[in-house]
């Protein structure tokens, strides 16, 4: 038999093989890229080194945010060798148990990333890499546990940064920092898991001017993940970069003053300063201390209890909280009404009680007298002129066209509508348009006599203390206003553009003088509502209110702007349920001011008063 | 001096410059994979690169000697060569194990081992037995004997234990098929024991090399589809894999008997359909077989024939080899990453352990991309080709089938060796022929080189 044709059965197979072979190669290496991505997961490292965060300054440039060391426990588990769990987990101070679920944890939770392709997260679980086993360990406490680290193998310390806040003040201004959540992650290539994201107040509006910029490292590593080499000879690699200093309008020693003034009182301080727009302070209190919101620990152990706190301290109340204003509206309402050329600085109305009540005090002959008797059926007659002016048929119609004008008023005030300050979640308030009314009553059901309670800052009307306090700024400028604003520079740079535009009110600058003498007589000349307000050397310029409240006791309210020549403070005091506005707002106010311009307080039985004072239950914020 | 004189006359140039290319291809690449800042001299005994250039020196030396001796001893003393290395594998399980095989005589980077060697002495008692007995004798017994002179040694080595070299040793299954030694007639002593029957050969026990193959492929597709059910619209009920390739065999059957009436001779007839109803009787039942018994297996079994197979991932666990090898060699790309370049496989980074040994390919792979793959294969072929070329001109059967052995025993280790590289086959510590480092392997696959080379110098000098 021959089989000599068998040769060619075997050179076949030899030369199949070398042709399967080829194309598979081919297709590996050439056409498809799972594996050179695969590679370059496998062999090459993207470590991140993330700045600390920009620092903060306040307009006196002292620091008021900065960054402090902390430490992280890493573990690599295959360096753990003969772990003593019981010794490992009283060195710690946990359970066994804990000790055993963390290391089960890591692998669930950090041991696994996202999986681009499949979409899953798929485990990436290594024992030869570092993983933190404890976050966010104080100094205090790592020196205690580091000491005996070398008595477990597989243990490291590692430094890492977070913020701190020296003043313990302005907690609802700066806002807060946590982790990243998974959108975030999908969003921004910047996030990483794990990184820190600002959440409220000014870490979240600045948010990209404090992050700064990651440096990023290419290396290539080996299996046991020690660096060889940098990659590429470090062409794609950046440096970190620290972001540049925020400076803030903030001035921190009336901030915190202000939050040590309203202890164990509920409502707010905002004060701005007029001829920039720069808030100086703005108090919401009750407040907490923002160091109490540093890091994952301290947030899941403080977090549940601030925001169950029935006196909600996370409540930023000077941009969120909306109150009738009260006896302050009146100010507004004098402008409107002589730029309406409804009245004149000298127009005067009977103190004629019959449709509202009012304190007694002699009937206003002028606007100035109007504003310092705080004359409630004075505004009656001022407001049913500007909103009946007669220029339609028909009282409704009239009414319509009267409101819609006194809206576009209020509005040119940046009341009735969010000021685009630089912390977010500003509430617009309320002012009732014609539209408003036509819904609760129908359209043309309603006229002046209807809504005669806005007249003097009740029934619908609404605003924010912030609002207030630009109400206070405006007068105080005379008719114009930068939108009120944080951050006076970043680095070199000067505020956002937004803050730089002047904005002008509809009412023009020479009805202001008539209604400032108001307020200087309102705190400085005798039978005024805010004597308690007065100072020997500075005059302020002030108006109280008293807002009526249907559920206990009336709020006090004041606005201010002082000295009366050359104003270099604005102030809107608010205190929930505090009664009579010159009572607490006044002194309040008039503290703040001194201890803005002057430093220091004169009258330390008025500050004692103040302090003392308990208007309302405050459990601390902790409980 | 005039016997020089004809070495270098009747020397086969092209093999042997192949081969010594080769050799500078598998030296340049280690170096490049084992390089060190610290050690940068090739010649460093200090590192592999410094050892494995002495292996290649002491490997030529022993080429000069085999160069020298007059090829005839090989033929004589076959025998005492291949006693002596199932001596030595014998030794060898006595000895203390490395990497949980006692693979080792001696310490060490001094250590042999001796399965390295048995391939050689195997395949010249091989060529001995086969090129002693006539193509009449081709009986049960030469079967017996011939398949006999493999079992010893690998059984031998499966002792060790030593998967690799056993699977090698299959390959000289080739050499018997091209040789006609198959196992025919103990299949024909099955069948003719049946009354009434009386074949001179069966198509299976002579092709059973082809059709071993055909059976791999048909085992595996079962596998693949192991898990899969099938939906058909006509049928009220899933259909399970194996069930699916069955009825595909069915259908092939069907069709080839059918083809087969239509246009075969009438003789051919009968015999074309009992060879069809025997091939799909026993190609479905291997599937049968194949899909049940893999089901029966335990978990971890299928674990390893699912990983094999691709059916599952598991990258940082059992599948850790092969999948850092597979990456490092697509990461190549057309053109590779240069020379020293390797990121993955390099031995300092660590990531394709044996990335010096057995998957050297690897580090070539990614330096040098499919460009360099090209040139390799290219070199590979030619060598294989060249070797059955050679094989096919002797005039000595003893000869002939010593070449076979050779090329096919050089056929495997690449075919192997770079399967597992490319997830073509399952991960065997096989070595790739003179690119691996070790001194046992590369003296082993040089002394072949250098005894066929010789053989075939003297081609002419030797009649049987």
């Amino acid at each position: 038999m021959n089989f000599d044709i068998r040769r060619y059965v075997i050179l076949s197979f030899i030369i199949l093989v070398g042709f399967l072979y080829t194309f598979r190669l081919f297709y590996m290496q050439v056409v498809d890229d799972t594996w050179t991505l695969r590679a370059h997961e496998v062999a090459e490292k993207r470590i991140e080194i993330t700045p600390p965060r920009g620092v903060v300054f306040d307009r006196n440039g002292m620091k008021i945010v900065s960054n402090r060391t902390y430490f992280n426990l890493m573990m690599v588990e295959d360096e753990i060798k003969n772990l003593d769990t019981a010794a490992f987990a009283k060195l710690i101070g946990w359970t066994v148990e804990d000790v055993r679920n963390r290391f089960k944890e890591i692998v669930k939770g950090e041991g696994t990333y996202y999986n681009k392709i499949t979409g899953k997260r798929t485990s990436n679980y290594q024992k030869i890499r570092k993983y933190p086993f404890l976050k966010e360990l104080t100094l205090e406490e790592i020196s205690s546990i580091a000491p005996h680290l070398e008595n477990f193998p597989g243990f490291y310390e590692k430094v890492t940064s977070m913020r701190n806040y020296p003043f313990k003040s302005g907690a609802n201004i700066m806002g807060y920092l946590s982790e990243v959540n998974r959108e975030e992650v999908d969003a921004d290539r910047f996030y990483r898991p794990g990184d820190n994201i600002g959440r409220s107040g000014i870490e979240k509006f600045y948010e990209r001017e404090l992050r700064g910029r990651k440096g990023i490292k290419y290396i290539v590593t080996s299996a046991l993940n020690n660096a060889i080499e940098p990659f590429a000879d470090g062409k794609y690699d950046t440096t970190a970069r620290q972001a540049e200093p925020l400076k803030l309008g903030m001035d921190m020693i009336i901030q915190s003053y202000g939050e040590k003034l309203m202890k164990n009182k509920k409502g707010c301080i905002v004060a701005i300063e007029p001829s920039t727009g720069e808030i100086l302070a703005m108090v919401s209190a009750p407040s907490y201390d923002p160091n109490m919101l540093v890091g994952k620990r301290n947030i899941s152990e403080n977090y549940p209890k601030l925001a169950l706190n029935k006196n909600m301290p996370l409540f930023p109340r000077p941009l969120q909280a909306e109150y009738p204003p009260g006896s302050i509206f009146k100010l507004v309402q004098s402008l409107i009404g002589m730029q309406e050329e409804v009245i004149t600085e000298n127009s005067g109305f009977p103190c004629d009680k019959s449709m509202v009540g009012c304190h007694n005090h002699p009937s206003a002959r002028n606007v100035a007298e109007a504003v310092q008797y705080s004359c409630n059926p004075y505004y009656y007659a001022v407001v049913r002129r500007i909103i009946q002016q007669g220029k339609k048929k028909g009282t409704f119609a009239d009414a319509e066209y009267g409101l819609n004008k006194w809206h576009r008023y209020m509005n040119s005030f940046g009341l009735g509508k969010t000021l685009d300050t630089d912390i977010s979640g500003q509430r617009p308030g309320l002012i009732p348009d014609a539209k408003y009314y036509d819904k609760w009553y129908g359209h043309h059901q309603w006229a002046f006599s209807t809504i005669r309670s806005i007249s003097i800052g009740q029934g619908e009307v609404k605003l924010t203390p912030l609002h207030m306090a630009n109400i206070a700024a405006i007068i105080a400028n005379k008719g114009w206003y930068y939108v009120p604003h944080f951050v006076k520079s970043i680095g070199r740079k000067g505020p956002l553009a937004l803050y730089r535009t002047k904005k002008r009110t509809m009412v023009n600058s020479r009805y202001f003088p008539p209604v400032i003498e108001g307020m200087r007589r309102v705190v400085n000349e005798n039978g005024g509502t805010a004597s308690m307000a007065r100072l020997n050397d500075i005059l302020i310029c002030g108006k109280t209110g008293t807002v009526q409240n249907p559920h206990g006791e009336d709020h006090s309210v004041f606005i201010a702007f002082a000295p009366m020549n050359n104003p270099k403070i604005a102030i809107a005091v608010f205190v929930e349920n505090a009664g009579f506005g010159g009572t607490w707002a006044a002194p309040i106010a008039s503290l703040m001011i001194e201890k803005y311009i002057k430093r220091k307080v004169s009258d330390k039985d008025k500050e004692k008063r103040i302090i003392d004072a308990k208007l309302a239950y405050i459990s601390s914020p902790g409980e | 001096m005039r016997k020089e004189e004809s070495l270098v006359e009747h020397l086969d140039w092209p093999l042997f410059i192949t081969f010594m290319l080769m050799l500078i291809t598998g030296m340049a690449t280690l170096y490049s994979v084992a390089f060190d800042d610290l050690h940068p001299a090739i010649y460093d005994v200090s590192m592999m690169y410094g050892k494995q250039l002495i292996w290649i020196v002491v490997s030529l030396f022993l080429g000069i000697i085999v160069f020298l001796i007059d090829s005839d001893i090989y033929r004589r003393f076959a025998f005492p060569i291949y006693g002596f290395t199932l001596l030595l594998l014998v030794i060898v399980l006595f000895m203390p194990a490395v990497h949980g095989a006692r693979a080792w005589i001696g310490i060490g980077t001094m250590g042999i081992q001796p399965a390295e060697f048995a391939k050689i002495s195997t395949a010249l008692l091989l060529a001995k037995y086969i090129s002693g007995i006539s193509v009449k004798q081709q009986n049960i017994s030469s079967v017996m004997t011939a398949s006999a002179i493999l079992l010893v040694p690998m059984v031998l080595i499966l002792l060790q234990p030593d998967a690799g070299t056993f699977v090698v040793f299959t390959s000289f299954l080739f050499v018997m098929y091209r040789e006609g030694l198959t196992f025919d007639p103990i299949i024909l002593s099955f069948v003719n024991s049946i009354p009434g029957v009386r074949f001179k050969e069966t198509w299976v026990g002579s092709h059973f090399i082809p059709i071993l193959f055909v059976m791999i492929f048909i085992s595996v597709i079962t596998l693949l589809l192991n898990s899969v059910q099938l939906d058909f619209f006509f049928l009220p009920f899933p259909v399970s894999g194996s069930i699916g390739v069955i009825s595909t065999l069915l259908i092939f059957s069907i069709l080839a008997v059918l083809f087969l009436q239509r246009f075969s001779a009438k003789r051919e007839r009968t015999r074309g359909t009992v060879i069809i109803v025997l091939g799909f009787v026993l190609t479905s039942s291997l599937s049968f077989i194949v899909d049940n018994g893999f089901n029966s297996l335990a978990t971890h079994q299928k674990d390893r024939i699912e990983l094999f197979l691709g059916l599952r991932e598991d990258p940082n666990g059992k599948d850790y080899n092969r999948n850092r090898a597979m990456a490092a060699v697509g990461s190549g790309g057309l053109l590779g990453k240069g020379y020293n370049k390797a990121s993955v496989s390099s031995v300092e980074s660590n990531h394709v352990p044996e990335s010096e040994t057995d998957f050297i390919f690897c580090p070539f792979a990614e330096e040098w991309g499919f460009v360099g793959i090209i040139f390799l294969f290219g070199l590979y072929l030619f060598m294989l080709i060249r070797i059955i070329l050679i094989a096919e001109r002797q005039r000595s059967i003893f000869n002939r089938v010593y070449a076979y052995c050779v090329g096919m025993i050089l056929f495997y280790h690449f075919a192997i060796n770079i399967g597992m590289n490319i997830g073509f086959a399952p991960v065997i510590g096989i070595p790739l022929p003179f690119f691996s480092y070790g001194g046992s392997s590369m003296m082993s696959f040089c002394m072949m080189m250098f005894i066929l080379l010789k053989l075939d110098s003297q081609r002419k000098d030797v009649l049987r």
